[in-house]
């Protein structure tokens, strides 16, 4: 049908089929601001305005938009130079978004600035909640929503023409710093209680950063312009001549046997170009885990197999002309199964009746894996002499927790396209975090050579550790394969939940010496972790279960310089849709059992919950206990713990809840201000009016956590840097910066080493024929290796230019020469600037490309701390628990960029409170998901946040050259603890399993009374 | 698969293409991902001007292609049933999905349906201007019934309503929600929602009388992934009692 669409001011003409959505139709007129981010809307990843409303371009069809004025990220503002051609430039929401730091991946930023635009153009002078309200239907996985806040605060103010300072000057946007000499433990924040001037972290600075220009600045990111503006950044945003659309059809059984597959009624069905099955391609075991060879895991997955293992599972490969067309092939496939019985309870997997869920002959066994029990991986690690610490003890505690499985939630799912290039490799252009390992990992599967694949990482919409997995780019690829044509597979939301991966969810039994003046003289975790149906990540992950949580309590005294700590677990296969890489790797899982068990401890010993975890917590000096015991499927090395910055967070963030006005205080407790708390505004009031006691409890609570920054021996990462003619540098990195931020933190230690602003570096990251090898985004690593390496770079480079500007300003020892402010300046203060030094080496004397490569592994992981503090109220008739205020205190080392770290904190603190009360993937008793959207999925929206505050603790680490430390992973580890913990002290009763719903709370509470 | 798309400018004309087999009123189309048959054509109901809410004595009568958000920004919308439609939908979907809409697909789990089961809504289908009690469309919805054309849904004011409910977040869609519609005349309607396929009228009477216990025996059987029986039996008189607090006080 013919249709006349008015988009930005523009009719477009054009014939659209009736079927089409409004997404679909704009994608294809080029409009790739608005994104794909689920099928209900729920996402708002499709956020346009329609009529000035913002609406979900994939819940409307194309048809019903006629008449309309739409508007899309592209039709609000671009960049203010194009060359000659000058422009109105970027939106007020536009620009506060990049100066924020709300854009974190950029995914969901086109459909937050558009949602704002309303909401400032019929509200001009808008209240945290309207922002929030007006936010609310666009999820963002990345943020926490703080800056979001702030950004459209900013504008506001900025279009209502109040002046405001800038980033880094006095004012709302003042960044609170302060220095180690002040003295700790009692000050609260001096930000105003608004929540919204809460974006600025506190940050309690290292002396060493004193000097520094860009680096420990709130520099913006160097793809926030692009990515504000909705350009096609993504992998999905490229158009091929030809492109087939991917689709594949799942199993719908947990356990089965392929008996028969007859795909010819799909094959004939025009439009439908290839389907694969298990017959049709290579058979080669391989493992899905991005990690650096030799994977630390067994080998048991194929593209396709003759027998499924989760429904979900894969069955079938189709590639169409379209997605409609794809569909019905799918649809005509037909299968013949011989059911199995399956294991869906990870404790039915090593009885010894149950089936075999591994019975491939190609199975690769990975250090004590076993597939006739169905264990994918077993640890048993003892530190010290644990029965004799248990001996030594006057109490001993046990007890048990469970954690769910849950799901990353990336709002850009899965995507990628194939295509063979004009040299006849194969190009994969896909959203992952780990570009190396994939065009390795998959050049056996796809019996191409390494050297014939050709991996492009663009802008990542989020990836969480799920795009650390080899998951999906091998079915386009056999599809390109097979046809010969460019092919796209992108995930829908429902796959995303059937058909990735998710944090492994595990039982842990907890057993625990302590003496009565509160040592622990021993600590025992005994795991059972369900790997799903394959065993990727199966001994990495759980291992950091123990590895993470279990070093941080050495115990005091003598236990410090021998520590009695045992770890076991075992990994097993069930018929559920595979675990794998989801932030924090693991330790989540650690930190939920042992943090509670601690919290019961205090609470049954009457100890001070704070000194007792600090009494026994790791200190400066000592070796981290694990540390001689066991490394990711490498030899373990003894590591000494140089920086820790524990005591000082604990401070800091008891200061900032305000422990000391409300711990054991029963007046707070008991009388709650009657504040929305999700039960409606006036129920305090109502209480009170009726002279019924109030049904509310508020409580408090904390748990202390740390992580590691990178794999020692293991994680390379490497950086090229090239000086250009005017003076500016291309940094190449294969660093994976999949929304962090981590481009701009790298560009700012070159930066800073190159004595240049940061917008002289051109960052781009990462391709395979042009990135110098990194492992990959994950394991807390890239500012800490990748940055490395990129400050390694830096020197070399520096020291070429210092050497030619000596030269050129006349027999200097080229050791004299300082770089800075685009200058080399000798030591009389003459200088020559770096666009001379580039002209001169580039086309007049001695000429020469000023380059270098470098690379950087590590010895050692250096320790991120943290002490999270969580209030809540609980309605003790419902058993409803409404987080109110989550505080986080990090010595993450020195903070290099105060917006993307703090950013950092915020998205992990938001997505663990998550993980706290309401995440879990669940199945029925066939093994079909009962979770397979945002709906029955929810994670938490703009309007409904608690209060989040950041404050970090800096501390100089001494092995890496500006002093960091890792900040991506840890916020997710103490949120949950922190809830447990809050609830008990609102309630006096645990809850040992998260989440925490109401019903969970409700029974304890019966029971408990 | 959507085959054709037509949009009509009278209701005339909308009823006779919707007399065609396999062919469907289109509201906000927040509905589409939720179409699965193989060809069907959809009727875009935008020109009727259906889109109006208008004051009729004691009620508001809402064309049915109001959206949730226009409701929610109305002045004649009481708050707690504003309070049902911010948990109904984020504000994208409630700028697009309809009253109508809303009333056809929703689930046990709406709070707005809930609300509106409370006050006792009536539905105006066409052609011949025919009302229906909510209560009724919803015991037969689900059964295939459903009327070509809803034109408008009929709000009492002079009922005060009261809604309560329990999720997991602060704007999760509820495990138990219960709203207490209550009249001059002393007639109080209970309505539970947060389970099954449609929400549950639990008490239609005179007073509100027995007010806990009807909640109580309206859950007795609502087990499901969510909740037990026996915390949603609990929950509900709970939240039934607030909502009538609520209304006592106010």
């Amino acid at each position: 049908m013919n249709i006349t669409l008015t988009i930005n001011s523009k009719a477009y003409e054009a014939d659209f089929s009736p079927n089409e959505t409004l997404l679909k139709t704009l994608r294809k007129l080029g409009f790739h601001g608005v994104k794909f981010g689920d099928e209900a809307g729920l996402s708002g990843a499709d956020t346009v305005l329609l009529d000035g409303k913002p609406i979900n371009a994939g819940s409307m069809l194309t048809a019903q938009a006629e008449g309309h004025k739409i508007v899309t990220i592209e039709g609000l503002g671009e960049h203010p130079e194009q060359g000659w051609k000058k422009t109105d430039g970027l939106h007020a929401l536009q620009q506060a978004f990049i100066e924020t730091g709300a854009v974190q991946c950029g995914y969901c930023t086109p459909g937050q600035v558009l949602a704002s635009q309303t909401l400032l153009e019929q509200n001009p002078n808008p209240s945290e909640d309207e922002v929030r309200e007006a936010i609310s239907g666009v999820l963002c996985r990345c943020t926490g929503y703080v800056k979001p806040v702030q950004a459209v605060l900013r504008a506001a103010a900025q279009l209502r023409g109040e002046g405001f300072d800038p980033i880094g000057g006095a004012g709302l946007f003042d960044w609170p710093v302060e220095n180690p000499s002040t003295p700790l433990g009692g000050e609260p924040l001096s930000n105003s209680p608004s929540i919204a001037t809460q974006v600025a972290p506190k940050i309690i600075v290292a002396p060493e950063t004193k000097k520094w220009k860009t680096v420990g600045k709130p520099e913006i990111k160097v793809d926030a312009i692009k990515l504000v503006q909705g350009k096609p950044a993504f992998a999905a945003d490229i158009e091929k001549r030809g492109m087939l659309i991917a689709k594949v059809l799942h199993s719908p059984h947990a356990h089965a046997r392929i008996k028969n597959i007859d795909t010819s009624k799909a094959k004939a069905i025009p439009g439908v170009v290839a389907v694969l099955t298990w017959k049709d391609i290579p058979r080669v075991v391989y493992s899905t885990a991005g990690q650096s060879d030799p994977i630390p895991g067994p080998l048991d997955t194929f593209s396709l197999d003759n027998k499924v293992r989760f429904v979900g599972d894969r069955v079938a490969f189709v590639a169409a002309e379209t997605v409609e067309i794809a569909d019905m092939a799918l649809s005509k496939i037909e299968v013949e199964y011989e059911a199995l019985s399956a294991i869906l309870d990870s404790e039915d997997a090593m009885k010894p009746d149950a089936i075999q869920i591994h019975d491939e002959p190609e199975y690769v066994n990975f250090a004590d894996s076993d597939p006739s029990r169905n264990l994918a991986a077993e640890i048993r690690i003892d530190i010290g002499d644990v029965e004799k610490g248990f001996a030594e003890a006057d109490r001993i505690f046990e007890g048990d927790y469970v954690v769910p499985k849950v799901q990353q939630a990336h709002i850009e799912p899965h995507v990628c396209v194939t295509y063979w290039d004009e040299d006849d490799r194969l190009v994969m252009r896909t959203s992952t975090q780990v570009p190396f390992h994939v065009r390795r990992m998959l050049a056996p599967v796809l019996d191409l050579p390494v050297k014939r694949i050709r991996v492009i990482k663009p802008r990542i919409g989020g990836g969480f550790g799920g795009k650390q997995e080899v998951l999906m780019e091998d079915v386009p690829a056999h599809l390109t394969i097979a046809t010969g044509r460019p092919v796209i597979y992108e995930y829908t939301r429902e796959e995303e939940f059937i058909a990735a991966r998710s944090r492994h969810p595990m039982k842990v039994h907890m057993k625990t010496g302590v003496k009565k003046d509160g040592t622990i003289t021993a600590n025992e975790m005994v795991v059972l972790a369900d790997t799903g149906a394959n065993g990727a990540h199966a001994l990495t992950v759980t291992g950091n279960t123990g590895h993470k949580s279990m070093a941080l309590y050495v115990g005091d005294g003598k236990y410090r310089k021998s520590p009695n700590i045992r770890f076991y677990a075992d990994v097993v296969y069930t018929n559920t849709p595979p675990s794998g890489a989801f932030r924090g790797y693991g330790v989540p899982q650690g930190f939920w059992p042992l943090d509670r068990h601690l919290e019961k401890i205090t609470r049954e010993m009457g100890f001070d919950p704070i000194e007792f975890r600090l009494k026994n917590a790791i200190r400066p000096g000592e070796y981290h206990p694990f540390s001689k015991a066991w490394n990711e499927g490498r030899e373990p090395r003894p590591e000494i713990v140089h920086t820790v910055g524990l005591e000082q967070c604990v401070q800091q963030a008891k200061a900032a809840i305000g422990w000391d006005q409300k711990f054991n205080n029963e007046d707070w407790r008991n009388g709650p201000t009657p504040a929305d708390n999700g039960q409606g505004p006036e129920l305090g009031k109502a209480s009170s009016a009726v002279q019924r006691p109030s049904p509310l409890r508020k409580g408090i609570g904390l748990a202390t956590v740390m992580q590691g920054t990178a794999i020692p021996y293991l994680d390379m990462g490497g950086a090229s840097i090239k000086m250009n003619d005017d003076g500016s540098f291309n940094l190449l990195v294969g660093a994976t910066d999949l929304g962090t931020g981590s481009d701009t933190v790298l560009a700012q230690m070159a930066a800073e080493v190159l004595g240049v602003p940061l917008e002289d570096l051109i960052c781009y990251s990462s391709d395979t024929d042009f990135t110098p090898f990194d492992k990959g985004a994950y394991a807390s690593s890239t500012t800490y290796i990748s940055g490395t390496a990129v400050v390694h770079a830096a020197e070399k480079v520096a020291d070429r230019i210092k050497v030619r500007a000596a030269k050129m300003l006349g027999d200097i020892d080229s050791q004299e020469i300082e770089l800075r402010d685009r200058k080399a300046y000798g030591p009389d203060g003459k200088f020559i600037t770096l666009s001379e030094v580039a002209m001169d080496s580039l086309h007049r004397n001695d000429q020469e490309q000023i380059m270098a490569v470098a690379s950087y592994v590590s010895p050692v992981s250096p320790p991120p701390f943290g002490a999270q503090f969580a209030e809540v109220t609980v309605d003790i008739e419902t058993g409803q628990v409404t987080v109110d205020h989550l505080v986080m205190a990090v010595d993450s080392g020195v903070i290099i960029n105060p917006l993307t770290a703090s950013g950092q904190i915020e998205g992990g603190m938001t997505q663990a409170l998550g993980y706290a009360v309401c995440e879990e993937m669940r199945y029925n008793e066939k093994g079909e998901a009962l979770e397979r959207d945002l709906d029955r999925y929810h994670i938490f929206r703009a309007d409904e946040m608690p209060e989040l505050t950041t404050i970090f603790v800096e501390t100089f680490e001494p092995s890496h050259p500006f002093g960091v430390k890792a900040v991506a992973e840890i916020p997710m580890d103490g949120v949950a603890p922190a809830v447990g913990n809050a609830v008990r002290d609102a309630i006096g009763i645990d809850i040992d399993e998260i989440p925490i719903t109401p019903e969970k709370v409700w029974q304890a509470l019966k029971q408990g009374l | 698969m959507i085959t054709a798309y037509h949009r009509p400018k009278t209701i005339p004309e909308a009823l006779d293409l919707l007399k065609q087999n396999d062919t469907f009123p289109l509201g906000g189309g927040t509905l589409l991902s939720q179409l699965k048959s193989d060809s069907i054509e959809v009727v875009d109901l935008q020109s009727l001007n259906l889109d109006t809410l208008k004051k009729k004595g004691n009620y508001v009568v809402v064309g049915a292609t109001v959206t949730l958000q226009q409701i929610l920004k109305s002045s004649h919308t009481p708050e707690d049933l504003k309070s049902a439609l911010q948990l109904e939908a984020p504000l994208n979907i409630r700028n697009a999905a309809t009253i109508a809409g809303a009333l056809v697909a929703g689930d046990g789990r709406s709070p707005f349906v809930t609300a509106l089961l409370a006050l006792d809504a009536k539905l105006t289908t066409q052609p011949d201007d025919e009302q229906i009690e909510i209560g009724n469309f919803l015991a037969t919805r689900d059964k295939g019934s459903i009327p070509n054309l809803i034109s408008a849904i009929t709000l009492p004011t002079h009922a005060v309503l009261a809604f309560e409910h329990v999720g997991r977040t602060p704007k999760d869609k509820p495990i138990v929600c219960a709203a207490l519609a209550s009249w001059p005349s002393g007639r109080s309607r209970l309505a539970l929602g947060g389970y099954g396929v449609v929400p549950l009228l639990a008490m239609d009477g005179t007073e509100p009388e027995g007010l806990e216990s009807a909640a109580r025996n309206a859950f007795k059987e609502a087990k499901d992934d969510w909740a037990s029986a026996d915390y949603r039996m609990d929950v509900a008189a709970t939240l039934a009692m607030r909502c009538l607090e609520k209304i006592q006080r106010d």
